[in-house]
């Protein structure tokens, strides 16, 4: 099956052709498989942000070109279509939703598409149910926590029923407790709902729960690989400006210390269960 | 919040009476009719009508009449301002003088002129109030929306222009949240706000505008961003989720309304003209 969405040698140049060009993307070649889970990371201006917003047609490419579901988001033609396909969700859930009630902005998509109001209702009352808003509904995203209104933010992508959502470091602006509800979340549309899902984020510990990742730095991507891959590559992650997961960094003390641990360890659980062995 | 304490109108009070439950364009017709009918009252009894028609209202939409009222009150020195005007600077030919003071002359038809301004406005506010209160704003966007599609045909972008007040109203509390944390901030940086002349007060506003000011903007350059990833192209191809059903209820406050102008265009035709 080919690619959900696949970057052909995509470069993106900022005001290009005004003498003061910021080149954002240098020559990108990605595919993102149906229904995986992608995790793009990368310091503050690495150029994540600009790459996902090829993935649905907000930028097009200055450069290369980008295919989603074999269509190019280049062409006009095809914007609807892909926009329809590939749902996005931005950090700050405050510029994001636009009515007074819950309800009103999940509808906000479907409206858009022009689908007819029974359907409609019964679309939004599914992402309600999904993400567990139903006692939302009525109320007004002012009066909701951070955590609840970018839940709210995905349930109003999610009723346009898309086949991939790209989240921009959605959970940059939340406390742990927003951001680990958001989280699960994400994992669960991942898998329940088999929806391809590419994340963009900073935290390493939300990328370790993806199938794959990249690391992209000054446009390029600089590596690749599953989650265990990428932290066992040596120290090549903290000169990319990023971090290891707890997991791992934990794992590296105690190793220093003496103790015999696995080099390959990302994840909580792993070193939990190593340690206990231990005993 | 300190600015919207003493505010009624704008409003909404949830409750599930009668006229609650109308259909929003039912209601928005109704104040329409109902505020044209003040423009044209010049007469004490027919205002007597009306303060027993909109009392009505207020009764039966269960509204507790000190809340009515108290939204009135930060408009008592306008309204006293506005009938002062009326009673000493308005005057005809035939006018009996009633007293004169310094360059002012008080005349009898200045005080029927101040009476009748003041009680149309006051009864303009109550008609609006009474709407705002009745109908939570999206259904009030519905409606709009709903009766301004005609208007499509003669070019007015109607969709758009509700479209964009559903967006103000979702951002007036925003907004109102960040000019707070922005005078807070100021203020933790040792601005006093409440010292010096006026004019130095004017200007240490200046801090507090701009940045609320360009904030607004990259809110907006957001929002759209994130209004086109979800296929918003205008109104046009758009389509409701909520439909608008005009019921029984409707039929009837349609009548009443009805019997209600026709009572008023009698009395205002008969009603001798006094002014």
């Amino acid at each position: 099956m080919n690619p959900l969405i696949e970057a052909i040698d995509l470069s993106y140049t900022y005001r290009a052709g005004s003498g003061k060009e910021i080149k954002a993307l240098n020559g990108i070649n990605l595919q993102v498989k149906r229904g995986e889970m992608l995790a793009i990371t990368g310091q503050n201006g690495s150029g994540k942000s600009t790459l996902a917003r090829h993935f649905n047609g907000l930028l097009t490419p200055t450069g290369g070109k980008v295919l989603v579901n074999g269509l190019s988001v280049a062409d006009k033609n095809n914007v609807s279509t892909i926009r329809k396909l590939v749902g996005m969700v931005f950090q700050n859930p405050d510029n994001q939703l636009i009515s007074s009630i819950v309800e009103e902005d999940i509808a906000f998509g479907p409206e858009n598409l022009g689908l007819p109001p029974a359907l409609i209702r019964e679309r939004v009352n599914q992402a309600l149910d999904t993400l567990n808003l139903q006692d939302l509904r009525y109320e007004s995203p002012n009066l909701l926590s951070e955590g609840q209104k970018q839940l709210v933010a995905i349930a109003g992508v999610l009723a346009m029923k898309p086949g991939c959502i790209v989240l921009d470091e959605p959970t940059a602006h939340l406390d742990p407790r927003g951001r680990r509800e958001v989280l699960e979340s994400i994992l669960r549309l991942n898998r329940d709902e088999k929806i391809t899902t590419i994340l963009l984020t900073h935290y390493m510990n939300e990328a370790i729960h993806c199938d794959r990742m990249i690391v992209m730095d000054q446009g390029i991507i600089e590596m690749e690989g599953t989650p265990c891959e990428v932290f066992g590559r040596g120290d090549k992650i903290i000169s990319l400006g990023l971090d290891y997961p707890v997991a791992t960094q934990l794992a590296q003390g105690l190793r220093l210390r003496g103790i015999n641990l696995p080099d390959n360890i990302i994840r909580s659980e792993e070193i939990i269960n190593f340690l206990c062995q231990l005993k | 919040m300190e600015l919207t304490r003493n505010i009624t109108l704008g409003v909404y009070l949830p409750g599930e009476t009668a006229i609650h439950r109308l259909d929003p364009r039912t209601k928005i017709i109704a104040a329409t009719m109902l505020i044209t009918l003040l423009l044209f009252i010049k007469s004490y009894e027919a205002y007597g009508f009306f303060l027993i028609f909109t009392a009505g209202i207020i009764v039966f939409a269960g509204i507790p009449l000190s809340y009515a009222l108290c939204g009135l009150k930060p408009m008592l020195p306008v309204l006293l301002l506005m009938w002062i005007f009326q009673f000493f600077l308005y005057s005809t030919p035939d006018a009996n003088i009633l007293f004169s003071w310094w360059i002012f002359t008080a005349t009898d038809a200045g005080l029927h002129m101040g009476n009748i301004i003041t009680l149309r406005v006051l009864f303009l506010f109550t008609v609006t109030t009474i709407l705002t209160l009745t109908t939570s704003i999206v259904n009030l966007t519905d409606g709009l929306e709903s009766l301004l599609k005609p208007l499509r045909k003669i070019g007015l972008p109607s969709q758009e222009l509700v479209m964009t007040m559903i967006i103000a109203l979702r951002f007036v509390l925003i907004l109102a949240e960040e000019l707070d944390k922005i005078i807070k901030a100021q203020m933790a940086r040792g601005v006093a706000f409440d010292r010096g002349s006026f004019i130095q007060k004017t200007r240490k506003l200046f801090p507090v505008f701009l940045p609320l000011f360009i904030n607004a903007f990259k809110r907006a350059e957001e929002l759209i961003v994130a209004m086109e990833a979800r296929s918003y192209s205008g109104g046009k191809g758009r389509t409701k989720m909520k439909t608008l059903h005009m019921g029984r209820v409707d039929l009837g406050a349609g009548l009443i309304m009805l019997l209600f102008t026709i009572l008023m265009i009698y009395i205002i035709i008969s009603a001798a003209p006094q002014i």
